[in-house]
This record gives structure tokens, sequence and C-alpha cells, in this order.
């Protein structure tokens, strides 16, 4: 504490030794506040990120459900992308999708460890005709690399006297190394994934093979590879290939995934320009004119943002079913359910979902803030009022606009109980959240949380793209949307 | 000036909506011509069911039902099936065939807008009790597609390992509790048997017990002493640690723990063959009938889904044809070599299929033959549906999780029940 | 302006788009549902005029009394927890320090996905051997740990206060310098004492509490209290996801406040949590009933989390008013009861109106 003796000038310490102490004693503490505001601020971050990181790491794996839950990912470990690179290219001459091909050669090696005692036998291995998924995926005719696929050159390559622990008893044995080959015989088409089944006699514990196993079957007797040749895009990202490869329309076979999106897309797109140009022109009416009825429109709108949206989804619903008083009957559809304009154009809560009540008060709360001079001037200029409003008046408000659309975009992104009323069938007239919410039925209340997971991750990811590069106006936009109160 | 822009915000106005209105003209139904075919639309489940009719009418009847110049469009209804046939009725686009769920047909049938086939086909040859669920006041309004019923699925590894004889069709309860016992005792992670704690499972081991579900005034006593004892034998399995329920594994059914190979029986349909194809392809597994209860008897349900027809199809005939075509002797012994579906059609019970020796084909056969052993019921509750299932599987729940004795779980259940009734 | 007449014609015209909307989908959808709620309609035969018999018939179905008790619990709990816990993140980060902009758009993303993304994850979350479950056993596993290192920290605290005292600084008992080193030694401490063997891990099983398939309650009484687990697991969601935009609003108001105040406060000797009461929760009183009420309408109209979580939880632990409205409409198996359903959505309605009026009494609001 030598150094407490000389104030901030360095002069030797006098009279104001006393001072300068509790100067620095402050100083101190206020660094002190600042290491533990950050903390504290790095806890939060990962109380609040942390899940969503975790449930995007866990996706990856080919049981999200593993327990203990652990972040020692197979999926994510360089060796096994450099195999799986390696068996990619030997199956198909393709590094990063792998598969089989004609011409096709995957070598492979097995462990096993052999208590004293215990006979040694050859393992089988088997390429199993197996579909890929429950549902959706079973309907698809697809090549089974079963079909094509023989098995050569089965033989002990290695033995390693050694100790293992078996059954919390470590045991005096041999490690036995087995390898063979896969070939693609003859000519044939090109299969997306070859899985492997090996069985073993009793008493012969897996230890380790060229890919880590994908789970063990019958009492750990049969050790079985979902892919062997999966190349190193398909072993890191294998739940998002399942996504488009398994989940697939039953009538067109395209994958759900992406008509799900494109839905989401067109529905949002949509919205944000009706909401834009109506909403505008509407908020611009209740702040700039004063009119009969005013008043009540008002009223309406405010009370419109009260009112639960299960109290309009009755008649909204059956308004949609009748096809709006008939009128659909011109565009040839009876019923506007099941389309995506019944969901643009009604709407649960306030109102329609193509012009919503709280964007309204959003623009009619902007318009008021900017001064009337400018309106002023153009109207000495001869301007007529719709001159007036998309000259002058609309570029002012961009930043409101883009509040508003922001807004809109990931409102309409992530909505859920209106769409979830409207279209219920078939799976390809969905939109991303109410399709994914398919997926947990369609594998049963288990769920294939693989292709959940990753599912979710995936159709997230544009609304966190938004958020990134729109930062500010979605802080905005929570104060706008805060004033609506 | 003025004028103008009065002029310019109508256009505005008026062109946008029109741009939205136009937007909806791409499904612009085509006119129909007079000897174009006649379409005839079915609605039904999707999951697996569109590639089976897209085989079955590829396949089997496609070309007979060209030549009376019928289409046939299968519509499938994906996520609640019922929900969404509710939906398609009420607002008149129900397709001219439609599924009729044997849970739901009550529902269904009250709504008004199903045919009653009585006059128009013949429904002798299809297996009688499948025909009673679906007739009410002598009328019959639906003709059993195919169906299911409950079987004791085995892990032959587990049975092994336990050193315990697989259990047949003399397996009784006490068999049972000494099975479940004895699998339980391989280790702390496996379990005799999956219980869930659902109506829909239980229901067949109450049968067995000797208990009905509804008596003549279509009242239902839970507090008759064979649903006790049914519980009590059921839910102990469970709180004895030698059952487990599906969900204590993370799974939402029997099957989806079966898989997981922990548990030695589950108690389910032929549904199960398919999902182990895919989940557990190296499972070696048996199926034998359901255990004998102490009633001397065993019990079962019979789930199935009916074609039935929309009264308001402006086709009648051309409907009719279809459903008969789908029901016929071929296109049900299509759907049964192929492992896809168990027939209705009493005669099939001689087919050969059924001896092929197969673990599927033998599970087809158990469960083809427990429509019609011991005391079994149709998989339906009156005009309430499934929801008077549950105050029961609360009650289950309650006790195996030790929430509540038998006794209290049944009492509270038979007063929701009594509510539920009375609506 | 002049020329009224024109003015209110152009008045009328920009505003046409949206009043035509409002009016079908909004103002008619009301009415129509006031109606029904009057009405036994199945959608299959007409309705038919029952008078007040729907509502009679709500408060008789047990059904209908849970849920409007779990909505009750729910929005209550949740309002209380979510707001003061996101006025409480505010103030923390209510600093003028680099990175700030960083942490916010960090705590916003559970905000940014949507509800089926969110819940789906939780879903995974809360299954038996799930993150929740396996957080929850190493907690207890490392318990012997975390109990040393606190003790030790608070000990450590307690010393350097002492001490400073002593030499006549005014320190205080939480005092940020002091405790950044009481952690800094604890964790030395402990992490030796770990090492040497004088703590260690317990070993336990794993915790498997059954979130999802359950119909326990907690507490045990008093009846009208008793939170339903899986309610309470869809809790705890629901904060999660709300706490971020609820604290950004009250980061706002609070970056108004002057800092002098607290600067005035801390040289009068106020501590933090002194501070925290006496200026921080007075200025934003007028967000805190704008927070409140957002609170309130949103987890009174609560759905989402309930329809996907589905046949994963037992329906009538779960169901909520919002949620039982769809479920008349869509009763599944049975025909659907259209006048049941909007009996209980202007009920929802109603309800939803009283208690934002009545908490207005209570939250005094200086703005609007």
């Amino acid at each position: 504490m030598l150094f407490l003796k000389t104030d901030e000038n360095g002069n030797p310490a006098g009279t104001t030794t006393e001072d300068s102490n509790i100067t620095f004693w402050r100083a101190k503490r206020r660094w002190a506040r600042v290491g533990i505001v950050y903390l504290v601020m790095l806890v939060f971050a990962v109380l609040f990120v942390g899940p969503l990181l975790f449930a995007a790491f866990s996706s990856l794996k080919i049981n999200p459900l593993e327990y203990p839950p652990s972040l020692r990912i197979a999926e994510l470990n360089p060796v096994n992308w450099v195999t799986a690179a390696r068996l990619g290219n030997s199956g198909s001459g393709n590094y990063w999708s792998g598969g089989f091909a004609p011409g096709g050669d995957i070598p492979f090696d097995i462990q096993y460890f052999i208590p004293d005692g215990v006979e040694q036998q050859t393992p089988e291995i088997q390429v199993p005709r197996r579909r890929p998924g429950a549902g959706l995926g079973a309907v698809r005719a697809i090549e089974f690399a079963a079909d094509h696929a023989e098995i050569h050159d089965l033989r002990v390559s290695d033995t390693e006297i050694g100790r293992h622990e078996v059954e919390d008893v470590e045991r005096a044995g041999r490690f036995v190394t087995w390898s063979f080959r896969i070939t693609y015989a003859g000519d044939g088409p090109k299969i997306d994934r070859v899985p492997v089944d090996i069985l073993a006699a009793p008493q012969h514990y897996y230890i380790s093979s060229t890919l880590p196993a994908s789970r063990l079957e019958r009492r750990g007797r049969v050790v079985s590879f979902v892919d062997i040749a999966p190349g190193i895009g398909r072993y890191v990202f294998r739940n998002y290939a399942r996504l488009f490869d398994e989940a697939r329309s039953v009538t067109t076979g395209q994958p759900l995934f992406f008509a799900w999106t494109r839905n989401s897309f067109f529905v949002s797109v949509v919205r944000v320009f009706t909401n834009l140009l109506f909403a505008s022109m509407a908020g611009y009416a209740l702040a700039r004119y004063h009119f009969r009825g005013k008043f009540l429109v008002f009223l309406v709108l405010l009370f419109s943002q009260m009112v639960p949206a299960q109290v309009t989804f009755i008649s909204n619903y059956l308004l949609l079913r009748d096809g709006l008083f008939g009128l659909s009957n011109l565009f040839g559809r009876t019923s506007l359910l099941n389309s995506l304009w019944g969901v643009i154009i009604a709407g649960a809560g306030s109102g329609a979902a193509m012009i919503e009540a709280g964007k309204v008060f959003i623009m009619k709360q902007f318009f008021e803030t900017i001064s009337r001079d400018v309106e002023e001037a153009a109207l000495i200029d001869g301007a007529n009022q719709w001159q007036r409003y998309s000259r002058v008046v609309l570029p002012i408000a961009r930043p409101a606009l883009g509040a508003v659309a922001i807004l809109t975009f990931q409102g309409a992104w992530n909505e859920f109980f209106w769409p979830f009323i409207v279209l219920t069938s078939p799976e390809e007239v969905k939109t991303l959240p109410i399709g994914l919410m398919s997926f947990r039925q369609t594998y049963g209340a288990a769920g294939d949380w693989g292709l959940i997971l990753s599912g979710a991750i995936l159709s997230a990811i544009p609304v966190i793209i938004l958020f990134v590069v729109f930062q500010k106006y979605f802080i905005h936009g929570v104060s706008f949307g805060g004033s609506k109160g | 000036m003025r004028i103008r822009s009065v002029v310019t915000m109508c256009l505005v106005i008026g062109l946008s909506t029109i741009a939205v209105l136009s937007s909806f003209a791409g499904g612009a139904g085509e006119a129909a011509t007079p000897d174009a075919p006649v379409e005839i639309r079915i609605m039904g489940y999707g999951g697996q069911d569109p590639a089976i009719k897209a085989r079955l009418l590829d396949e089997v009847i496609g070309d007979r039902l060209s030549e009376q110049g019928i289409v046939v469009t299968y519509e499938p209804l994906e996520g609640d099936y019922n929900a969404a046939l509710f939906n398609a009725l009420s607002a008149g686009t129900a397709a001219d065939i439609i599924y009729i769920p044997v849970e739901t047909a009550p529902g269904i049938i009250d709504t008004g807008v199903v045919a009653n086939l009585n006059e128009l086909t013949d429904i002798s040859p299809f297996i009688a009790s499948l025909n009673e669920s679906y007739t009410f006041n002598g009328n019959t309004y639906g003709i059993a597609k195919d169906f299911n019923t409950l079987a004791m699925f085995y892990n032959r590894d587990l049975f092994d390992e336990a050193g315990v004889d697989y259990p047949d069709e003399n397996t009784t309860w006490e068999d049972l509790d000494e099975m479940i016992r004895a699998i339980a005792a391989i280790g702390d992670d496996v379990y005799g048997a999956a219980f869930p704690a659902s109506f829909d499972r239980f229901g067949a081991f109450a049968f067995a017990a000797g208990w009905d579900m509804f008596d003549d005034d279509g009242h239902s006593d839970l507090t008759d002493p064979a649903m006790q004892e049914a519980v009590e034998w059921y839910t102990g399995l469970v709180r004895d640690g030698v059952a487990v329920q599906p969900s204590d594994l993370g799974q939402g059914w029997g099957g989806g723990a079966f898989a997981t190979e922990r548990v030695g029986i589950a108690f389910e349909g032929a549904w199960m063959l398919g999902f182990l194809r895919n989940e557990a392809p190296n499972l070696e597994f048996g199926t034998a009938m359901m255990p004998i209860g102490p009633s001397g008897e065993r019990g079962n349900f019979v789930y199935t889904v009916a074609y039935g027809i929309n009264s308001q199809t402006r086709n009648l005939e051309q409907a009719i044809a279809v459903l008969e075509a789908l029901t016929s002797v071929d296109a049900q012994q299509f759907v049964l070599e192929e492992g896809l579906a168990i027939p209705s059609r009493e005669a099939m019970s001689e087919n050969e299929y059924f001896e092929r020796g197969s673990s599927e084909s033998d599970a087809n056969r158990v469960v083809f033959e427990g429509a019609e052993s011991g005391r079994v019921f149709g998989f339906q509750f009156g005009a309430v549906g499934t929801d008077w299932m549950t105050p029961i599987n609360a009650a289950l729940s309650e006790v195996m999780t030790g929430e509540a004795s038998v006794e209290q779980a049944l009492a509270t259940a038979q007063q929701d029940l009594n509510e539920l009734l009375a609506r | 302006m002049k020329n009224s007449l024109r003015e209110q014609l152009g008045a009328w015209l920009f505003l046409s788009p949206f009043l035509l909307t409002l009016a079908v989908f909004f103002v008619y959808s009301t009415g129509r549902a006031f109606y029904f709620s009057f009405t036994d309609y199945n959608m299959f035969s007409e309705p038919q005029w029952v008078g007040f018999a729907n509502y009679i018939s709500l408060f008789q179905q047990s059904l209908f009394l849970r849920a409007l008790q779990n909505t009750v619990l729910f929005s209550l709990i949740v309002t209380v927890v979510q707001c003061f816990l996101a006025l409480v993140m505010a103030t923390v980060l209510n600093q003028k320090i680099r990175g700030l902009g960083f942490f916010r758009a960090t705590y916003y993303m559970p905000s940014i996905a949507s509800s089926v993304v969110i819940t789906l994850i939780f879903l995974w979350m809360y299954q038996r051997r799930g993150l929740i479950n396996y957080l929850w056993t190493e907690g207890r596993r490392h318990a012997p740990i975390i109990v040393f290192f606190l003790v030790t920290v608070s000990i450590i605290q307690i010393l350097q206060v002492v001490i400073e005292r002593r030499r006549g600084f005014p320190a205080r008992w939480v005092d940020p310098a002091l405790t950044v080193m009481s952690i800094l030694i604890g964790t030395a401490v402990t992490a030796g004492a770990w090492v040497f063997g004088f703590i260690a891990v317990r070993d336990l099983p794993p915790v498997d509490f059954t979130w999802l398939q359950t119909r326990m309650r907690i507490p045990e009484s008093p009846e009208f209290l008793r939170v339903p687990v899986p309610l309470i697991a869809i809790m705890i969601q629901n904060i999660f996801t709300t706490i971020p935009t609820l604290m950004i609003m009250y980061l706002t108001a609070l970056q108004d406040v002057p800092k002098s105040l607290y600067e005035a406060a801390e040289i009068d000797g106020a501590g933090a949590t002194q501070r925290f009461l006496n200026i921080t929760i007075p200025s934003v009183r007028p967000v805190t009933f704008l927070v409140v009420t957002l609170s309130l309408i949103g987890t009174l109209q609560m759905f989402d989390q309930v329809a996907i979580f589905g046949d994963a939880v037992p329906l009538e632990s779960v169901i909520t008013l919002a949620y039982f409205v769809y479920n008349r409409m869509f009763p599944g198996a049975q025909l659907p009861q259209v006048g049941i359903a909007s009996a209980a959505a202007i009920f929802l309605a109603l309800f939803t109106l009283s208690l934002v009026l009545i908490q207005r009494l209570f939250i005094k609001s200086e703005v609007s």
C-alpha cells in the first residue's frame, strides 16, 4: 500500500493523504462494480441464450435426449469429421454429402473386448433395408443400399491383450478388431446412405469403430450405424438433412419444410406491405384530420386491443369457412379455410391481419409527433391530399414505417393462434410454426427430437438474422408497442 | 386539383383491393364437361394412408373403377382428423366418402350428414362386431375399412435373459404378474411391462375383470368391484416398480417404451409393426393374445375406422361403387398381404398369409383373432367421445403416482364422469 | 384546414380500408360472438336462443372452473414474477459501460423466436431425463461445494469489511471492491478444499422429476392456490421469454432517470437496495402500469403453450380460458359447442377488462 502515500500528481503525501486515500478507495469500488456488472450480465447472457444454444448443439446429435446431456458431441469432433469425409469419399467420391454409388468401396473397422474364457465369434455384418423416418418419409419409394451392397474381407485385423472394465468389474481379456469392406456391386443409382448393423455374440463388448456407433440395440449385442458413408456434411448436419429428406408432402413428394418456409415468407411479406400502406393511411387520417366520428373510431381501435383473440376468432373462422359471404366464389373457392389468403385477410384479435389496429396506433402516434409546417408548405405548393401524404409525409415517416415493417414481419413469422385455426390440412398449406407443431404429433408425443429441434432452430434463423440487422428497430418497436396500452 | 386527389385515392384503394382479391383466383375451378369422368373424393387419415390408397388404386381397383367412368381422389386430413372432418362437414366441403373413426362415430353420425347404408349395399360379409359399432337405431352408417385389437408384444431377448417362458394364449394375470416381476429383476433400468395410465389400453384389463362400460341406462359405474380389482392389479405393478408408465421412460405410448428395449411387454395393436420396422428393426419380438383375467376370459378393444358416405354427395351411385371396390375381397387381400392392415371381412380368417410364421404375420393373426376372443368391446364411448376416458385416465395416473388411493381416485372419477354424462 | 367537406371525404377515404376490416373482422365478429353466447349452436343446425343458459352451464363445468383457476394463478404469478425480475435486471443493466448493446441484444433472443420454437425447446428440456432435471441433479450433487463456497465468501467478506472499517473507510456489507476480492479468495479456497478432498461431490441418483405427464399440484393446500406442476413448467417458460421485452421497456424508462439522483443518494450513504426502493421504483411507475397491463393481457390469454404441449401433459393441468374456448369450438370427437365457446370467450374478455381496470386503481398512472 506504499503508493497510497502519493496523491494524483505524485506529490509526497501530506495533509491530502487521507483525501487521496478515500478517492482511490472510491475509484477501486467503481471499478469493482463495473467488474461485477459484467459478471452479472454474463450470467444473464448464459441464462437467456444458454438453453437455445444448447438446443442448437443438441440438434446435431443422433439422440438429443442422451443422458447425461453432454456438450462433448461426436458430430463436433474434428477427428470424426475427417473420418466421415474419408468414408463419404470412398462410398461415392463425395467428401461433403457422402452416399453410396457404383464403384463405392467403404473400409470399416470395429473393435470388441472379449473377456478371458469367452469364445471369440466373428460378428455378423448386415446392411439392413431400413426406411428413413416414421409417417411421412415412409411413403416415398426409395432405393435401399441393401440391394447393392456386398460385404468383403471380414477378418480379424488386430488382437491386443488388455484389461477392461465390464459392468463395474475390471476383467482381463483381449481387444479384437475386425475389418471389412462394403462395396457397391455392379451398376445402379446413387443411394443416400448405408446403414449397417453388426450383431456380435453375447459378452463381446463394443469398444470402438471407425465412426462411433449410432446406437446399441438388443441389450448391446447389435451395434447400429445409421450411415457409414456420410461425408462431413451429412455427418454433422444429419438431422437437418433428414428434415428435408424425410418430411415430405404425401402428394407432391416435395420437402414440407420448403413449402412451410415459402408460406411463412408469403404471409409475412404480404402483411408487411398491406400494413405499411393501409396502417399508415389510417394513422395519418387519425392524426391529422378532424372529422365526425373520429373519437368513436379511436375508441373502437383502443377497445380492439383489449378484446382477446378468442372472442373474434369464432366469427372470423365462420366467415372464412363460408368464403367471406360467398365472395371467394368469384375466385373459384368455396371456402377460405386452409388458404394463406384467409390467414392474411381476416385475423384473430384486433381485426384483420392485413391491417392491424396496433400498427395503425403506432403510425398515429408517430404522425402526431411531426410538425404540421412541412405539410402546410406543401399545401401552399398546391399539392392535393394524396400528394401531400405520399410525397411529403411518408418520406418523413421512415423510422415509424421501419418499426411497423419489422414488427409486422416478426409477428407474422411467429404467429401461432390464427394460422393454427385456419390452416389444418394438407400439410403443404401450413406456415412454419404450425408445420413444426405437426412434426411433434406425426412422430408421436415423445417425438423424434432430432427432427423437432433441427426444425425449430432452422425456422428461427430468419427472424434472428432480421433482429441482428435491424436491432434498433426492434428496440424502438418495443417502446412503440409499449405505448399502446 | 382536389378532385384529382380524391380520384387518385380511390384508384389506390380500388387497385389494391383488386390486386388482393384477384390473387385468390389461383385456384379457379374448371367447369365440368358432361362426359368427363365422375370424380369421387375420399377424405381420410394422413400418415401412410395416402400411399396405401395410391397403391390400392394403382394395382387393384383403379382399372375397374375407371371402366365405370369414376376417378378417385384421396384427400388426407393431417393432424387432428376429427376436427378437420367436422370443419369440412359443417362447411359443406366434405368429400363423397369419409373415414369414420369408431370412437367419434356417434358424434359424426349425429350431424345427420352420413348416409344410412342398409338399403344401399350388403353389409353381411363383414365381421358382425365391427358392423355393430356403426349401427344406431337399426341403421348402419359405415363399413369397417380394417380393424385392430390389442395383443401382448414381448421382447424375446429380455425373456431369455430373465429365463422365463414366453407368454401364450393361456397366460393368466397371475402368470403375467410373475413374468413381469422376473423381467424387472434383470436390472434397474429394465421393467416387466409398459402400463400407460390410459383407458385406451387399461380398458382391456377392466373387461377381463368382468367390468362393463355402460349399464342399460347408459350409466358408467366405476365403483364396481370388478373395476376396483382391475385398477388395483394394473396400478399395483407400477407402484411396485416392476412395470412402468411409458411417460416415465420419456415415451408417449407403450410402443415407444417397447422400442427402447427397456420393457418386457407392451400391450398394443398391429400399428406396432410399422413402428418397430422403423424404430427398432433389430428387436426380436413375439406376440400373444391378451392375458386371461379374473372373469376367466380375456378382454379386448376393437379399434376400427369405417368408410361412410356423405349424404349430400351428388354422385351417390358412383360413391357406392367406390365403397364396394374399396372393401372388396381382392382389395382386402392386397392390403393384408402387404402387411398394411387387417381386413374386416369375416372370411379372411382362413387366409394363408396368417400362416407364414414371421413375427409380423403372427402378430397380425393374433390381432385378427383378438376380435372374437373373450369380452371384446368397440372403442366407443357414446356422444361424449373420448372425453369419457379422461376421468379414468386421471384416476389411473393419480393411483400410479401415489397421489390417491384406488377408492379415492375412483370416487373422484365417478363424480367427474357423472358430470360429463349429464352435459 | 379549409374546405371541410373535401377534408372529411379525404379522411374517410384514407381510413376506409382499415375501417372496413375493423368493421367486419372486429365489430361484427365481437357482436356475433356476443349473440352466439346466448344461443345453442353446433354449426350444423341454426342457432337456438337459450338466454343465459350457456353462462350458467359454464360455472357448472369442472373443466371451465379448472381453466379459470389455472388462468388466474398463471396470470398473477407470472405477472408479479416477471415484472419484478425485469425491473431488477433493467436496474443492473442501466450502466454506462461498453458492450451494453451487445448484452441487450443477447437477452432479447428468447423474445425473437416464435412461441412454437421456444415451447418445443422447453418441451425437450422438460423431458424426464432432460436438461432441467440434469441441472437439478448436478446442483444437488454439488451442493456441498456450493454451500462451502458461499459460506467461505461470506466469512471473508465480513472479515474484510471489519478490517476496512477499522482503517476508517466507509465500507458497506456488500461493497463491490471487497466482494470481488471475497469471490476470488473464496473460489481459490473452495478449489483447494475440493482438490484436497475436504469437500466432495455427493453421489446421488439422477433427479427424475416429472414436469409434464403428471397431475401433481403444489402446494398441498389451500385448494385455490394449488398450481399443477405442468402449469409451473409453462410459467417458467413464459417468464423466460417475456422478461427481455419488459426489461427493455424498463431500461428505456430508467435511462431517463437523472443519474444525479443516484449519485446524491449514494453520497448520502443509501445502499443499492435503498436506492432501488426509493428512486428506481417510484420513477418508473408509469412504465410499471404499462408493463403490468401488457403482462396481464398476455398471460390471461395464454394459448400457444397449452396447444403446443398438447398431449404431452394432462389437459386439465394446463387448460386456460383461452384454450377452453378453442376446445369447445373444436372438441374433436363431438359436435362443436359454439354457444359455450362464445360465452367463455365473452367471459374472458370481461375478465381481462376488469382486471386491467382494477390494477389501474392500484398502480396510479401518471401518463395517459
